[in-house]
Formats: structure tokens, sequence, C-alpha cells
């Protein structure tokens, strides 16, 4: 499958979790390899570049980590948008 | 020139005869303004009796999930120098050996973009930088980086292994917990950085179980050094101490947690088998006992302080295994734990809870160690040994032979 359909599918993920639940990785990588039937390495590798490339982030809430996709205020307070 | 603030409360933690944190605040606020509001918003905390500090949040340099926590105040209008106090975790050198023009470096990285203030060290062992703005992440993290220093574990991550001095500086250590740290450190990088865990998984490792790191209490893998066989004794030195007024049978003998000593005037006698190798007698007579020659570790699992449940202490899972480079037989055990730890944990869920919700023998199961004596932490209370239908059966059909031949196994 090619890389900007698994893109397309970890942004829709994470928008529809939106203010409800904070994703781990993990839940992430299991359900777009399920909704999507690709291997989860393959999801990992995708939403790994995803987080390199500064387009997702981990956050931190009491101890848990999860993947949220940046506001634009913190990509500002980053120097990553004017 | 920063704002100074009066701080009577805080005044009076500067008497008497220790170091004082605010002292070393007040030097820093001196000419930074983020140490100076620091200053300011703990005295007003001490007046009001309210936290002004929130944290988390989605802080970080990219590509990383772990090594900065974001800390923001609740009044940044009142105290704008302290608007974003995030702190920077270091992943700290084995053992913390440090050259003091590497400590130099680190202090000027941070009074270039910092509050000047760090506490060295965390409790996790990293090197802690306190209070820090967002826009100044990724400068600190391409300086860092560039002189060989990388951040260290936070959130649902492998946090940054630790260990005490070892054979650097100790002559009790059974293995050599340096070499051991760094290697595991670099094996579990992605783990490290990148969190993808329910929640924290620490390794921590002592050299021997004098524990100086308090792996046993702390860590959600212990590794601490042992060995295997009869504990070495020089008997004119144990002579030569009871000469020299040392009381052998008050500070040894009867202090011995599985009283496996005795002393009958002129020879000191240990039964081995039964020494659980607390290195207590050791540490008290160094120069006539000394610990045998196969060294290894123990490897326990399962400790933590008490934030989701109660607090644990680690738990024997290897009694003993060899620590040889390239260690991988160590690093295979971590992952088959953690993997099955990710499958069955819930979020903020630490290993150790989850072998008491799930049970041990399922964990057991799926990291391939047998079930051993050594694993029973408390006899005749321990509820996770369960038999499955399987184990049922065998016993159903061991009990038909035994009472069709008349001849019983035990």
């Amino acid at each position: 499958m090619d890389t900007e359909t698994i893109k397309n599918k970890i942004f829709e993920i994470l928008e529809k979790a939106k203010g409800k639940k904070k994703l781990k990785e993990k839940d992430v990588i299991r359900i777009a390899s399920e909704e999507l039937n690709v291997e989860k390495d393959d999801v990992k590798k995708v939403l790994r570049d995803l987080i390199e490339e500064g387009k997702l982030c981990y956050s931190y809430t009491g101890g848990a980590s999860s993947v949220e996709i940046p506001s634009e205020e913190y990509l500002r307070e980053k120097g990553m948008i004017k | 020139m920063p704002k100074m603030y009066d701080t009577p409360l805080l005044d009076e933690l500067e008497k008497g005869p220790w170091p004082s944190f605010v002292k070393e605040i007040k030097k820093c606020a001196a000419k930074n303004d983020m140490a100076a509001d620091e200053l300011g918003l703990l005295e007003k905390s001490y007046k009001t009796k309210i936290g002004y500090w929130k944290h988390g949040g989605i802080v970080g340099v990219r590509g990383y999930g772990g090594g900065v926590i974001g800390r923001y105040c609740s009044i940044p209008e009142e105290f704008p120098g302290v608007a974003h106090f995030h702190t920077v975790r270091i992943n700290q050198p084995s053992a913390w050996f440090y050259t003091t023009d590497a400590l130099r470096t680190i202090c000027d990285i941070w009074d270039k973009y910092g509050s000047g203030l760090t506490n060295f060290h965390g409790s996790t062992g990293d090197m802690i930088l306190l209070g820090t703005r967002t826009e100044a992440l990724e400068d600190i993290f391409a300086e860092l980086s560039s002189r060989g220093w990388d951040l260290g574990g936070s959130g649902s991550a492998m946090r940054t292994p630790s260990c005490c001095v070892g054979p650097a500086r100790c002559e009790w250590a059974n293995i050599d917990t340096l070499e051991l740290c760094y290697q595991l450190t670099q094996e579990f990088q992605d783990e490290l950085h990148r969190p993808a865990w329910p929640y924290k998984f620490k390794i921590k490792i002592a050299g021997c179980a004098c524990d100086c790191v308090a792996a046993i209490a702390r860590a959600d893998c212990s590794i601490i050094g042992t060995w295997k066989g009869d504990i070495k004794i020089n008997q004119d030195e144990v002579r030569n101490y009871v000469k020299n007024g040392f009381d052998i049978q008050k500070w040894v003998i009867d202090m011995c947690p599985t009283e496996c000593m005795s002393w009958d005037g002129s020879t000191l006698t240990i039964d081995n088998a039964n020494c659980n190798r607390c290195m207590h007698c050791i540490s008290k007579m160094t120069k006539a006992l000394k610990p045998g020659d196969e060294k290894g570790a123990t490897i326990c699992i399962g400790s933590k302080a008490p934030i989701v449940v109660g607090a644990l202490l680690s738990w024997v899972i290897v009694p003993f295994i060899k620590v040889e480079k390239p260690y991988d037989e160590i690093k295979d055990l971590v992952r088959k734990m953690t993997e099955w730890w990710d499958e069955n944990g819930k979020p903020r869920e630490r290993i150790g809870e989850v072998i008491e919700r799930v049970g041990m023998r399922s964990f057991l199961e799926y990291i391939g160690v047998p079930p051993q004596p050594q694993q029973v932490k408390e006899p005749r209370r321990d509820p996770f040994w369960f038999f499955t239908e399987e184990d049922i059966e065998k016993i159903k059909a061991k009990e038909a032979e035994e009472k069709k031949t008349g001849v019983y196994k035990f």
C-alpha cells in the first residue's frame, strides 16, 4: 500500500480522536493496520516519519504519552511556522 | 537587571548549617529573569499555600517523545519569566562519571538557553536542567547533540538506565555495571526516545546486593550482581577483626538474615547453602570475606513507587544469569518482558501491577523462564500460581496411572 494512504489514515484516526481520547502510538498503529489491512511495521514506519517531520508529535499527560497533531500555536512557538 | 522580589519566607530557609536551595536560586536570580521569577513565584506559593505549576502537554524536540517535561506557570501575567519553565533531562553517563570540562559545557549551554538552575541528579538518574522556553528547545538539543549528549527518557518510555559505580570504584561489584548500563542504553534507544508503552519502565543495575542505586525498590527491572558458590573466608583476617575489638557475634552472626553463620571463638563457619547473598557480612568484614568466584546477576521485576496503586518491591525472576558481553541474553529477556507488558498492560499500569493482575504464570510462560523456588516471594501466600485445564488433565492422568500400577510418583 502506498505511503500517502497510510499517512491519510493516521491523520483521520487522530482527527477523529481529537478532544475525546488520547491515543498511544500503539493504538494508532493497531487501528490503521486493521482498517487498511497492512502490516503494523509499515504503519509504524510511516508514523515515525511523520513524527520526524514534525507533522505529528508526542504529547504527555500524567506520565502517559500519546500521539497528536500539533496545534498551530505550538508550531508557532517552536518556530516551525510563522 | 532581573526583577528582585522580597522573600521573607524563603529567607528563613537560608539559615542553618546546610547548603540552601534558596541561596543557589538567589545567585541565579541576580543575573537571570527566569530564576528571579521562579524565586518570586515560590515565595507567593509559600504565602498562599497554593501551587502555580501546570505540567505536561506537547513539549519536546522534533522526533523525540521524551527528554523534555513541559511545565507552565498558571499566572504568567504576574511572573512572565516562568510562563514556560520546561525541564530538560540529559542522559547521564554510566555511574555519573564526568570530566569537569563536560560539566562546564552543560552549564554554559544552560546559562545561555535556560534558567541556570539544575538538579544533579533526578531520581531516574538523568541530569536535570530546570526551566527553559519552548522556542529554545531545538537549539538546546542541537547544542547538546553536537557535543555528544543526548536526552534522557520521560513519559511512557524506557527511562534512562542507571547503575552504581560498579568496578570503577568498588571492590564488591560482581558485574560490570557500567558497561551493561551503556550497552542497554544503546540497545533500547528507540524505546527510550519514542514512548510507545503503557507507562514508564526503569532499569537499574547494582553491582552487588548492597544495591547503592536502590534497584530493588525503584526499578521495574532490577539487575543485581551476585555470585554462585561459597563465600571466600580468610580465617586469619577474621581473627584479626575480633582481636581488634570487632564484635563479630553482635555485628555479623546475629545480624545474618538467614542465620547461616556461626563463630566458635576461633573459626567462622558459613552454611553457604542457606546464604541469601545479602552482602551484610562481606560489607562488615571486607578484609576477611569475599564473594565467590562465579559471578553473575539476579534479575528482579516489578518495583515501583505508589502512583496508581501502592509501592512494590522487586521480585526475583531469574535467580542467576551470566553477565557477559554482548549481553544478548539480558537484552532478549528485557525485550520479552516489555512485549508481554505492552500486550497486557492498561494505560499507566506498571509491569509489576500487570503481573499482580494477570498472574506470574502468564508472565513466566511468555518470557520463557521456568518456575523456580527462588521466585516464591511469600511462601504459602503467593496467589499467582494457577492450574490450567491442561495441568488438571495431566494430574488426573498421573493419578489414574498410579492407581492402576500401584506405583506412586512424588
